[in-house]
């Protein structure tokens, strides 16, 4: 069978280079030889140990909680206004205009940020605040993507009519419909965002990476040093993004379940 | 007063900015109890005739009353009515009877009243039993009793059903046909139902009214409105029907492509132009050739149900549909004189 054979090697292909940088960590010493020798822990425990890592991680999480915050926060009453608009040309032009920053490079972004941010009036390169700025752009449409198309699928519009036509007012048709109806959506979109902004490299680096480093910028320079400490660092920085992507795929998947034929006839 | 229509529409009307079809000058009444099957072509207006009386449009002129009340400008919440939509908007997040419960709760009724209420009202929708399930895990018949049994709880003013039956397969469709008219009677409420399907209509409604362009045509219990249509739309939109146009020849016949045709008497002048109605099942095969208004048929369709037969004929230089249960071979019909009707022409 060719299709189980080109699926078994794009999944080799897929799963070698993680394969090898778990090698890599747990290895003694890598030199000229195919597989390291000797097993140890030591990388993990020095990653653990550096203070750079340390700041970096901290600096990443803030970074990946803020951005989530602020993406639940503009995001939520965004989507909410694209799907409410009453002239279809409107939802299709917001459409595409919240989507635009996915085809935007992050290079781009981060030297529009940099002319204007490196300005006498606005000061702000280098500041933890303007990279969270960044991020926000960057993880905005995969946000409302998820958001808006759950508020299509369940038909959230005729759910409020109805609990309008219940007798509920407006404030309780939120807190009562919409809020919970999307909460698995408003999840995984949030999931999304989070794991996007602790791997994100380019406009870190560009944008922040002189002055408040992240995980991924700080990352870079361990391949300068140890193999097995730059593998050992990666290794967390993967576990870090997995484990967002696993919550995201099962809660998106619960959301599925439990919304199948209750939204939708 | 139970004299006071539940529902009254005086000269209800809605355009849509841009001069899409809306509803023009609606007059209706609902009595308490009554249910009324609005039914009409797909973009007649049915659904905005519905929510002109729910409150989701405003009329951009005449009134709407509910119970007496004048609700022209009330929000939907102030109106009360109990609505059943198209695509049941069951809450996903919200078990069976809490889904029942919630407009007592929004109404601050305890929530163990309102838990007794609810279950009460599955009890009455035939869904006992299904009170803890998710919405997701019941057959789209379930989720429509349940739509049914939440529009009703909180005893509202009137029940408005938005093509409810649409989205079921066949033979759930039938069974929940009769349930919507049981439940309805016995809840007495004052009800409108949107539909598209003819037999829905004729076999639930205690009146139809038949809306065209925006425009009600006709609203008449069912068997008047099959036995003396407005008009040629409402005669052949209810039911199958022959619409045969001639020349009056005499005071009791006309002129038309099939021959002449004896009619009851009639006042018409001599050489009008006019549109004669007749039913398929009141024409008959003859087995003679002659007699009164007996023409010679040649078959170009025969369509065989089991039970009865729909068969189309060529006769004279025209055509007719007659449903028969004869199997025989049909060279002649009959058209019986006190079937032929008359319909005003436009």
């Amino acid at each position: 069978m060719i299709p189980r054979w080109v699926t078994a090697a794009y999944l080799v292909y897929l799963a070698s280079p993680i394969a090898l940088l778990f090698i890599g960590s747990f290895g003694d010493l890598w030199l000229n030889t195919l597989l390291p020798t000797g097993t140890t822990v030591k990388w993990y425990l020095e990653v653990a140990a550096d203070p750079s890592f340390r700041r970096a991680f901290t600096a990443s999480l803030f970074v990946a909680v803020m951005t989530s915050i602020a993406c639940v926060a503009i995001g939520l009453p965004l989507a909410y206004a694209v799907f409410r608009a009453h002239d279809p040309r409107v939802r299709a032009a917001a459409r595409v205009l919240y989507q635009l920053p996915v085809a935007l490079p992050a290079l781009v972004l981060a030297f529009g940020f940099i002319l204007v941010f490196s300005s006498d009036t606005l000061p702000w390169l280098g500041s933890i605040w303007l990279l969270i700025a960044g991020h926000i752009v960057l993880g905005l449409p995969y946000f409302l993507q998820t958001v808006v198309a759950d508020m299509q699928r369940l038909g959230l519009r005729t759910l409020e009519d109805a609990a309008e036509s219940l007798g509920s007012t407006a404030p309780q048709r939120f807190f009562h419909i919409v809020l919970p109806a999307l909460r698995h959506s408003v999840l995984s979109g949030l999931i999304i965002v989070a794991a996007l902004s602790i791997g994100e490299f380019q406009f870190s680096n560009l944008v922040c990476g002189f002055l408040n480093r992240t995980y991924p910028v700080v990352l870079l320079q361990a391949f300068y040093g140890a193999t097995g400490f730059a593998c050992a660092a990666t290794v967390i920085l993967l576990m870090l993004a997995l484990t967002a992507s696993v919550t995201g795929s099962i809660s998106a998947r619960g959301a599925a379940r439990f919304s199948a034929a209750g939204g939708k006839r | 007063m139970s004299d006071t229509p539940s529902v009254r529409m005086e000269n209800a009307s809605f355009s849509y900015p841009g001069g899409k079809a809306g509803v023009f000058d609606i007059t209706l009444d609902i009595a308490p109890g009554e249910l009324i099957v609005c039914i009409g072509p797909s973009g007649c207006g049915k659904t905005t005739l519905l929510k002109l009386i729910a409150g989701f449009l405003p009329c951009t002129a005449g009134r709407v009353r509910l119970g007496g009340e004048d609700v022209t400008g009330a929000s939907v919440r102030a109106r009360q009515c109990g609505i059943v939509f198209q695509s049941y908007a069951l809450f996903p997040h919200m078990s069976v009877w809490e889904n029942v419960a919630y407009p007592l709760r929004v109404r601050d009724i305890a929530l163990v009243e309102r838990r007794r209420r609810a279950e009460a009202m599955l009890d009455m929708v035939g869904l006992g039993g299904y009170g803890e399930r998710l919405p997701a895990a019941l057959s789209g018949g379930q989720q429509q009793r349940v739509a049914l049994a939440r529009a009703l709880v909180f005893k509202p003013r009137a029940l408005l059903l938005d093509e409810p039956l649409s989205a079921l397969d066949a033979a759930t469709r039938i069974t929940m046909r009769d349930e919507v008219r049981r439940i309805q009677k016995q809840q007495n409420i004052a009800s409108l139902l949107i539909t598209h399907d003819q037999d829905e209509a004729l076999s639930l409604a205690d009146r139809i009214a038949v809306l065209r362009d925006g425009r009600l045509v006709q609203v008449a219990p069912p068997q008047e409105l099959y036995d003396r249509p407005a008009d040629a739309f409402v005669a052949s939109f209810v039911g199958r029907a022959n619409l045969i146009d001639g020349t009056v020849a005499a005071p009791d016949a006309v002129d038309t492509p099939l021959g002449r045709i004896a009619t009851p008497a009639h006042s018409l002048p001599v050489g009008a132009a006019v549109r004669l109605l007749v039913r398929p099942e009141k024409i008959q095969p003859a087995a003679a050739p002659d007699g009164e208004n007996v023409f010679a048929a040649t078959v170009l369709h025969d369509r065989f149900f089991g039970a009865s037969r729909e068969i189309e004929l060529a006769v004279g230089q025209g055509m007719l549909k007659i449903d028969t249960t004869t199997r025989e071979v049909i060279a002649h019909v009959h058209v019986p004189r006190q079937a032929v009707q008359f319909l005003p022409t436009h």
